[in-house]
């Protein structure tokens, strides 16, 4: 029987979501399969993560040291590949994020097990994965296929699979694995965490958000959308190109590096609806988007949509409101 | 301090109608603009400020055709030293072959730093930078928004998720994939690019760097590009702005907010 | 009888004193010359240096008469000719009576009388010149007038340098007593004060030693504070005439100064006189930049560069150390700027602050690490789509995709007359009425013409004001093929930029390809197009229409090219519209704000926008409707009449859209 691993993420001692939504779909691909699944912890001592996890795989491999408290690349990557070279697993899965980002390139290499990252789809075809992924920008999606080869390394982009709530589940067997002797001085040191989304506003609280991105175009335009929020009682909030060039400080920004949030109604105005701004937004009530660009990526994801420029659809609003 | 940037020609493609081409495994280039990648765009910055706050050299590297010269021009105006092109000829590229291509030439190279892009506008792999690290057997990282080299290490700052940065510490020499918003890039004026024409630009050819044929082979390709399905999609509100700011005032007020 | 003369020194000893002080003052006047102009002559050479009837011209007017300085302020005219033709006739009697002493003695009889009587009035001229001057800025306290030390001391020291003068003549008058001693009035009145000789006559040769040395003093101090004017704006006047060669972007080096030759005059020339702050519409918008601290800023970084001394202007050092400290020369300063010319228009000494900005803009241009983020994007839009707007080139035609003109990149037709509609009208739906408009006035005048279609590249002005050569010169060279290919000779723009950029820009720049690589056409502005069309018949109104309307000249159209009358002439040719002007028309029209890059980049630290004042302006004369020639100018009036909440009493109307109304050739009435 195969294997079918998942590389757990995990964050100042809580299991990202990422992680269920990884085992989720492997769950699927095992039962199509009959492979086994696996679930990785690389964690700090008496991390105690390794239980929230029973019930979502068959087997759950632990290893719990100190050095592996924060994620690094070396350490994480050397006992890895020892992993991947020992159980060779059919498909080894990986989060898109911050640490996927950087591990399963190198892994990749390393292993010399083909790679695909970021992906939204994962079936398989043929005895081996075929997957999904967005192009240019999110305009286009492609379907990849790999090489043959003995093992296959996918990174997941999050939120792509979303599990249900409760997960009738296996009862997983816990194995704590010993740290390897011989493992190398790691390059990278952790120093510290940073919270960069703390600022006066926080948008996560608002019931009403108004939110802009590029389609603002220029600094001085934000001026008349803050009226509009004003006015609607809206807090202001914005997708990270308007956090780039500096338009608004971090607070605003709504997406994977900035806030989730969910308020009752999110007006996204100008805002092309790239997937790091949309996952910011799944917890939203009603999402309604203004955007020229008929065929902008947020038309997929919003309730409602109106296809116009954003400045004659707020200064309506505007006008409405004052006169109502 | 010694730096080395690879960059990468992409088409603009963020207000452009995209069409798929008749193979349907790529869109159609003919009307496209091609310009830098905008992560690499911040990656030559990057090397460029530190260059001019710590002296060395910056060398910016391309694989690509002679179109792509342009975006190695574009580097040395913004203040690299050296450019190096490395025409592929007809071969098909994905990122572990870039990567090994890219590791050949740069073995050769003496370099404190190597600066990426986190990902490129084309395939959105974010894949070369790290896999290239790997190749070179140098200390990695992603996402970074900080650098400070100090001496024969750096502190660096990573973007991670939900507003939360990292600070950490890697020792030198080191390959870091740049994130957007890491510093303000230069403009670069068309008189700057006439003036680095006297700048060494190298240009070798893939069939001379001697690597092995697996080396070459792609790992992964796109089957095929297709325009996502319409899903259930948004309710569109159509007619002019008043009786649509109308229509978006009940909806709101509907789901409960009090505006 | 004794023949009326006056005796050279009388009553001085160690005379030769005299003459070394005069050589170490000289010396000393030689030197701080020949260090500007050793900063002159590290310019980039681009300024033909021969000789010039105009030059001579302008500076017979300008230089001697001042006819600059009488425009707008009669009375600085007039002071200024006093201290001028003062101090110029006692600088010449003092070279005649040289001349009399050394060369030969002509100052006698009735010569000489004539000649002291000319020295009086000059020497009165003069003093009446400096008080007034003094009362002018420190009594009246003239806003646009400067009040430094510096300021103070040299319109002062010039002063006492003339009454010590007549005090010297008065003492000696007092003590001589010759017959012919009422002529010199000043002196003799003065010297009816003593009326015992020999009192006076052991004084006499100090106040005589003071005088000397006061005088030589001011000669020597003339290269190191204000009064260097007297140099360098002559030359500058008569530099006026010339043209400017072209700038190939490729030669300039890093080396070399940015400016040219004659821009480094400017600096010298410039008499702080303030006129161009009056006028500069930036600063009326309570911005943070004014043409002359610009010009001192720049001034003041050019000296420190170049002059071996560090800084020419010691009195200036000295003096305005006192001050809060010196701002830097900040690289922001330029992007102020929006090339409206008003300052060069009323600068008494042609100050070319527009040209020296857009050279300063091209210098921080290529460093590339001061330009504003939207305007850099602006630049990149403009390279890879030919249009400052979109970041496409796909809609470029879209304005005219209902009515049917032909484009002449396909037709093939030779001597077709060529539409340029220009990026902005093109692809900002306002100013797209505009192109709508011109075109169905061309049809009704049964006028054939064609446009470039999607293939219409950019003319390059914004560009070239924002100070990116290069890409002008790509932008222009596409221009000039297409031109070519298509075999386009005639040409009419929609926006005075275009027009101005074509009319002007492109000559210079062509003139450095050889003859037969030149490409020849003819351009004009669609004004001049309807002025003519409305002249030979080819348009005729016939509708009444009751309104009254003013008329905003646009800068590149009125002062950049003298263009005035031809609209006007259009707007008054339809019955029942009654013009009125606003009080800044014509040659002292207030800039909208949009030109020099600022379309791109508006709202820089402005107390109020410059559009508002001058939309303010046109509602102020009671004028239902600002009519205008420029799609940036509409563009940003009609932003303006928003913010100032000015809809419902004005409107905002293109010159083509009021003819279009006054033919009748849209029913639809507008918005």
């Amino acid at each position: 029987m195969g294997e079918i691993c998942v590389v757990i993420e995990h964050r100042k001692g809580e299991i990202r979501d990422i992680t269920f939504e990884m085992l989720f779909k492997a769950r699927e691909l095992c039962r199509a399969f009959s492979h086994r699944l696996t679930a990785l912890v690389l964690a700090g001592k008496d991390s105690g993560l390794a239980n929230g996890l029973a019930k979502w795989a068959d087997r759950v491999v632990v290893f719990e040291d100190d050095r592996l408290e924060t994620f690094n690349a070396d350490l994480y990557k050397d006992i890895l590949n020892r992993v991947i070279q020992e159980d060779r697993p059919f498909m080894t899965l990986m989060g898109h994020t911050s640490w996927g980002m950087d591990l399963a390139p190198a892994l990749s290499v390393k292993t010399g097990l083909p790679l695909a990252t970021d992906c939204v789809d994962i079936q398989a075809k043929d005895g081996r994965p075929m997957v999904v992924r967005q192009i240019y920008s999110g305009k286009l999606f492609s379907r990849v296929s790999f090489k043959e080869s003995p093992g296959y390394l996918i990174t997941v982009r999050p939120g792509a699979f979303l599990p249900p709530d409760a997960e009738a589940g296996s009862e997983g067997e816990v194995v704590n694995q010993d740290m390897p002797a011989d493992l190398a001085e790691p390059r990278t040191t952790f120093v510290e965490f940073v919270d960069t989304g703390a600022g006066e506003i926080d948008i996560t609280q608002a019931d009403l958000l108004v939110s802009i991105g590029r389609g603002v175009g220029e600094e001085e335009n934000i001026a008349t959308i803050r009226e509009l929020a004003d006015r609607m009682g809206a807090t202001l909030s914005c997708s990270r190109p308007v956090v780039d060039k500096n338009w608004l400080p971090k607070f605003h920004q709504v997406g994977t590096s900035g806030k989730s949030v969910r308020p009752k109604v999110y007006l996204a105005l100008g805002i092309s609806g790239a997937f790091q701004h949309v996952a910011g937004i799944t917890g939203a009530g009603t999402v309604i988007a203004v955007n020229k660009d008929r065929k902008a990526p947020i038309f997929r994801v919003a309730d409602y949509g109106v296809a116009d420029d954003l400045f004659k659809v707020a200064d309506a609003l505007k006008e409405k409101l004052a006169g109502a | 301090m010694d730096v080395i940037v690879c960059v990468k020609q992409v088409p603009e493609v963020i207000d452009a109608d995209l069409k798929i081409n008749r193979e349907a495994t790529g869109i159609e280039k003919e009307d496209l603009v091609m310009h830098i990648n905008d992560w690499d765009n911040y990656a030559v910055e990057e090397a460029v400020c530190i260059k001019e706050a710590q002296g060395g050299t910056v060398t910016a590297i391309t694989i690509g055709d002679d179109e792509s010269e342009d975006v190695l021009r574009r580097a040395l105006a913004m203040g690299a030293d050296k450019a190096i092109r490395i025409d592929p000829g007809e071969r098909e590229l994905d990122s572990f072959v870039i990567s090994k291509i890219l590791a050949k030439v740069i073995k050769d190279l003496e370099y404190d730093l190597v600066l990426t892009g986190v990902q490129a506008d084309d395939d959105n792999s974010g894949m070369v930078g790290i896999m290239l690290a790997e190749e070179l057997g140098l200390s990695h990282a992603a996402v970074v928004t900080g650098v400070q080299p100090e001496g024969d290490a750096a502190t660096i700052r990573m973007e991670l998720e939900g507003g939360l940065d990292e600070i950490a510490k890697i020792k030198l020499p080191s390959l870091l994939t740049v994130q957007t918003g890491i510093n303000d890039p230069r403009y670069v004026s068309i008189m700057g690019i006439r003036k680095a024409r006297n700048k060494e630009l190298a240009v070798v050819e893939l069939e001379d760097l001697g690597i092995h044929e697996d080396h070459l082979t792609p790992m992964t390709w796109i089957e095929e590009v297709f325009i996502p399905p319409e899903t259930t999609g948004a309710e569109m509100i159509e007619g002019d702005a008043a009786s649509v700011a109308a229509q978006l005032i009940k909806i709101m007020k509907e789901k409960g907010v009090n505006i | 009888m004794i023949i009326p003369y006056r005796a050279s020194y009388w009553s001085i000893v160690s005379v030769w004193i005299f003459y070394v002080l005069a050589a170490l003052a000289v010396a000393v006047f030689v030197f701080g010359v020949i260090s500007h102009v050793s900063v002159w002559s590290r310019g980039a050479r681009r300024q033909g240096m021969g000789f010039s009837g105009q030059g001579v011209f302008n500076l017979f007017l300008d230089g001697l008469l001042g006819r600059r300085i009488f425009r707008g302020d009669v009375a600085a005219g007039t002071m200024h000719f006093l201290i001028l033709w003062g101090f110029l006739g006692l600088f010449v009697g003092t070279v005649l009576i040289s001349a009399d002493y050394w060369v030969y003695p002509f100052l006698k009889g009735a010569v000489y009388i004539g000649y002291s009587l000319c020295l009086e009035l000059f020497g009165l001229m003069l003093t009446i010149g400096l008080v007034w001057a003094l009362i002018r800025r420190y009594l009246q306290r003239v806003t646009r007038l400067e009040r430094r030390i510096q300021d103070l001391m040299v319109p002062v020291w010039l002063l006492v340098v003339v009454l010590s003068g007549f005090l010297v003549e008065g003492v000696r008058l007092s003590s001589q007593r010759p017959e012919w001693g009422a002529w010199s009035f000043i002196g003799h009145g003065i010297s009816l004060f003593w009326s015992d000789p020999r009192a006076v006559l052991s004084v006499y040769p100090y106040i005589w030693w003071s005088h000397a040395i006061l005088s030589l003093g001011l000669v020597a101090a003339i290269p190191f504070c204000k009064l260097f004017h007297v140099l360098a704006a002559p030359v500058n006047i008569y530099l006026e005439g010339q043209p400017d060669l072209p700038i190939p972007a490729e030669t300039a080096t890093a080396d070399e100064e940015t400016f040219s030759t004659r821009q480094m005059i400017f600096f010298d020339a410039c008499t702080r006189c303030g006129r161009c702050v009056e006028v500069c519409p930036s600063t009326g918008a309570g911005e943070s930049f004014s043409p002359r601290e610009f010009i001192a800023a720049v001034r003041e970084d050019l000296l420190l560069r170049h002059d071996p001394l560090k800084s020419l202007d010691w009195f200036a050092r000295w003096s305005d150390s006192r001050k809060t400290e010196k701002p830097d020369l900040d690289p922001q300063m330029v992007w102020h700027c929006t090339s409206c010319r008003a300052c060069l228009e009323v600068c008494p000494v042609y100050v070319a602050t527009p040209k020296v900005i857009e050279r300063a803009r091209s210098r921080v241009v290529e460093d590339g690490t001061q330009v504003p983020p939207l305007l850099s994007q602006t630049l990149e839009k403009l390279y890879k789509y030919n249009n400052p707007w979109e970041a496409s080139k796909k809609n470029r035609a879209k304005w005219s995709q209902d009515l049917e003109i032909p484009d002449l990149t396909k037709t093939g037709e030779e001597d077709a007359l060529c539409y340029f509609v220009g990026c902005t009208t093109a692809l900002d739906t306002r100013a797209q009425d505009l192109a709508r408009s011109f075109a169905w006035i061309l049809t009704h005048a049964g006028v054939p013409f064609g446009t470039l279609g999607k293939n219409e590249p950019c003319c390059g002005d914004i560009a070239r004001r924002v100070g990116e050569d290069g890409l002008f010169e790509e932008q222009m060279e596409s221009c000039l093929a297409l031109f070519e290919r298509n075999n386009i000779r005639r040409v009419v723009t929609s926006s005075p930029h275009c027009f101005h950029t074509f009319r002007n820009e492109y000559p210079t720049c062509q003139a450095l390809r050889p003859p037969d690589e030149k490409v020849h056409f003819d351009v004009r502005h669609y004004t001049q197009v309807i002025g003519e069309l409305v002249s030979e018949g080819s348009i005729r109104f016939e509708k009444r229409l009751n309104i009254k309307v003013t008329y905003h000249d646009p800068c590149y159209l009125g002062r950049h090219n003298r263009i005035y009358d031809a609209p006007r002439k259009v707007i008054r040719s339809i019955p029942g519209i009654e013009l009125v002007e606003m009080s800044h028309n014509r040659a002292n029209s207030l800039c909208c704000g949009g030109g020099g890059g600022r379309m791109w980049q508006q709202d820089l630290d402005s107390k109020i926008k410059m559009s508002e004042i001058r939309v303010r302006e046109a509602a102020d004369t009671g004028a239902e409707i600002v009519i205008t020639a420029c799609p940036l100018c509409l563009i940003m009036l009609e932003d303006a009449r928003k913010t100032a909440s000015l809809e419902d009493t004005l409107r905002v109307m293109d010159l083509n859209e009021l003819v279009v109304m006054a033919l009748g050739l849209q029913s639809e009435s507008e918005e």
